[in-house]
């Protein structure tokens, strides 16, 4: 019966061979480690957020007036609905974490490089788009950082010359961070998950094109002896994980659901008085470390910090072209191996002095922070000059790679 | 590889302990840490502090504050009859379906603080320590024997190190701005509303809880520390009413996702062989 339906299917629309090539039989390399299950999780996560998010959006009020009594109304009235604005709210950070360590990943084992371009250039599209939604996402609550996150942020696109402040009062529909900025963050809040959808899609095309990269950077030589079918192999591998990460999340969700968010977002907004201390979420600290960290150009120091936010995710643009190396794991590349880890520190000290208020200092002033912040802005944009300098000349000798997975 | 291996482990401390750092670099003195009965993984709710709470909420809190995310039919839950509900409202000369709205005015509340009274729904949750903050807030106006210090050291009008020293320690005051420290002693004695934990220490709100404020109908002695802990358990409740679900949920749901995830791993080792 299933099969007679299924071949009718078939003649008008071939689903069982997409299927079959694409999923089940899709062949991948037999030697992936766990840092590749972070695609799927990140797949997950946007599946769990656009889920929540739905029945969020039924219950929720885009009104400058309402959206923190419509937020508190789901905490409390709506059936579940703590559970729906927990999962949410912690779903961006995890859904940041996967996309991270998937980036990561990608940076280490030379995902990015030839023939994976196109590829990994709409990994870093996703990656904005993400961003975009996140920050679009944080102002809904409506409270204290929501609305000065908001105002510092979007102030940001003043710095833009000659247009840059019309512009801003054309992305706030008025002359302040208010009800119509408000208003049109949800609907684009809304409208990007979609697109984000959309854009994985083609994600997943462009992978299926040219396959997965895997831990030793090589290229499949024997499609019979070097890979093994998508199922069950990589479904049950990504399954597990999938409990692994969910464990870890729910334990957020249900035991510590505030521990990544604002006390003072929970204090409805109020555009008279500034909090003291105003931070973005955690995922964009590292980025408003380096924005803060030019400073010492005068009149432009504020369009220099946005160049250099922005360019801090955009140079991974061109991290395909930086490196020269033959070979792309850096499994066999102590130098730039090393060059990596440091990278990734450096990440996480920006995203210390990020959180920080701008003017604080260590070691009784001794050594204020703004200098950390600099130093590190310095490293994170070293580390691709130097990965060009070291493949580029030479420089780096690779130790001998394998031949066959 | 040495060197690799100790890029790797500070990139794991960095993981760990930056996060860490950076929640407790908040600045001011330390909070005295409380043990909350209702936190932690099997934390429950106490009835009748929850109850003993919402009185001295209603009595003292609410002359100002109002917790408007509350109404007074939703006390049923922690214990109270109807004619104690009703009792509550009718003092606030409010109806029981009403929400728990402050009598004062807040337009004439900000005329005479010079600052709105903050609605306190969501107070647990909207300040830097959480409850230990709001208790903190509570018991952390001067004492009789703070006031006597601060009599001492302003007799002679000098400071001297020693003094300084037992001052900070007393008052949470930083032992290394003699100036700042005199200021705050001057405004002290000026009657100024001092508090060790509020944040520039100078706030609108005048003591608001003092031995024996409230009479506890069960008997229970109302000290200070018993109203401040009994009133932030309550608030804590007004803060989120569904804590308990979300936890006796949380249980269940990891319960089973432990034994989901330890089925995966059995098939996928059991697939996996194969490979292997």
């Amino acid at each position: 019966m299933f099969k007679s339906i299924m071949d009718w299917v078939d003649v008008r629309l071939p689903v069982t061979a997409l299927i079959k090539s694409q999923a089940t039989e899709y062949p991948t390399p037999k030697n992936l480690n766990y840092w590749w299950v972070f695609g799927s999780l990140a797949l997950f996560c946007l599946i769990v957020m656009l889920m929540t998010g739905l029945f969020l959006a039924m219950h929720y009020k885009p009104d400058a007036n309402l959206a923190f009594d419509a937020v508190e109304h789901i905490m409390r009235d709506v059936n579940y609905g703590w559970l729906l604005r927990y999962m949410h709210a912690n779903g961006a950070t995890f859904f940041f974490m996967a996309v991270y360590i998937h980036i990561l990943r990608g940076m280490y084992y030379g995902s990015h490089r030839a023939p994976r371009e196109i590829l990994w250039w709409f990994g870093i599209i996703i990656f904005f788009l993400l961003m975009a939604t996140a920050f679009m996402g944080y102002v809904l609550p409506w409270g204290q950082m929501s609305y000065w996150g908001a105002a510092v942020i979007t102030n940001l696109m003043s710095a833009i010359p000659v247009v840059g402040e019309e512009l801003v009062v054309w992305i706030w529909g008025g002359f302040a961070v208010g009800d119509p900025t408000l208003n049109r963050f949800f609907a684009l809040h809304f409208l990007l998950p979609f697109v984000i959808f959309g854009v994985v899609i083609i994600h997943l095309w462009a992978l299926h094109a040219v396959h997965s990269n895997n831990p030793d950077g090589i290229d499949i030589v024997d499609e019979h002896k070097d890979t093994i079918p998508f199922h069950p192999y990589i479904t049950i591998k990504d399954l597990y994980s999938m409990g692994v990460f969910l464990l870890i999340y729910c334990a957020f969700v249900f035991f510590m659901p505030n521990f990544f968010l604002e006390p003072d977002n929970y204090i409805p907004a109020n555009p008279m008085q500034t909090p003291a201390h105003i931070v973005p979420e955690w995922y964009f600290l590292p980025f408003y470390a380096i924005l803060r960290s030019i400073d010492f150009l005068g009149s432009y120091s504020k369009l220099a910090g946005v160049i250099a936010m922005v360019a801090a995710i955009a140079i991974l643009f061109i991290l395909p072209f930086l490196d020269r190396s033959p070979v792309r794991s850096f499994r066999y590349r102590p130098l730039s191996r090393q060059l990596f880890w440091i990278f990734v520190i450096d990440c996480f000290l920006l995203g210390w002095v990020g959180y920080n208020p701008a003017d604080a200092t260590r070691f009784n002033g001794a050594l204020p922070l703004i200098v950390v912040g600099r130093t590190c802005t310095a490293i994170y944009f070293g580390y691709f000059f130097l990965l060009w300098i070291i493949t580029a000349f030479d420089i780096e000798k690779p130790q001998p790679v394998p031949k066959s997975l | 590889m040495d060197f690799m291996k100790f890029l790797k482990s500070v990139a794991l401390a960095a993981a760990v302990i930056l996060p860490q750092s950076a929640l407790a670099s908040s600045g001011g003195p330390a909070l005295p840490e409380q043990t909350w009965n209702f936190q932690g993984i099997f934390g429950q709710f106490d009835q009748s502090a929850l109850k003993r709470g919402a009185r001295v909420t209603v009595e003292v809190c609410m002359a100002c504050h109002s917790v408007k995310y509350i109404k007074f039919d939703s006390l049923k839950q922690l214990g109270f009859s109807e004619a104690e509900v009703i009792a509550l409202a009718e003092a606030q000369s409010r109806n029981k379906k009403d929400r728990m709205l402050s009598p004062m005015d807040p337009v004439a509340a900000k005329d005479t603080f010079g600052v709105t009274p903050p609605d306190l729904s969501l107070i647990t949750k909207a300040r830097k320590g959480y409850e230990d903050y709001t208790y903190a807030l509570l018991t952390g106006y001067l004492t009789d024997a703070d006031r006597a210090l601060v009599q001492k050291v302003m007799e002679d009008g000098a400071l001297s190190d020693s003094e300084l020293k037992e001052l900070s320690s007393a008052l949470g005051l930083d032992p290394h701005h003699p100036e700042k420290a005199k200021e705050i002693l001057t405004r002290i004695q000026a009657n100024e509303n001092f508090n060790k934990y509020f944040p520039g220490h100078f706030l609108a709100m005048p003591q608001p809880l003092n031995d024996g404020a409230v009479t506890y109908p069960d008997g229970v002695e109302s000290s200070l520390k018993q109203m401040s802990q009994d009133v932030v358990t309550f608030l804590a409740w007004a803060a989120e009413p569904t804590l308990m679900e979300r936890k006796s949920l949380g249980v269940k749901v990891m319960l089973y996702l432990v034994l989901l995830t330890v089925m995966f791993y059995a098939v996928k080792r059991r697939i996996w062989a194969k490979v292997h």
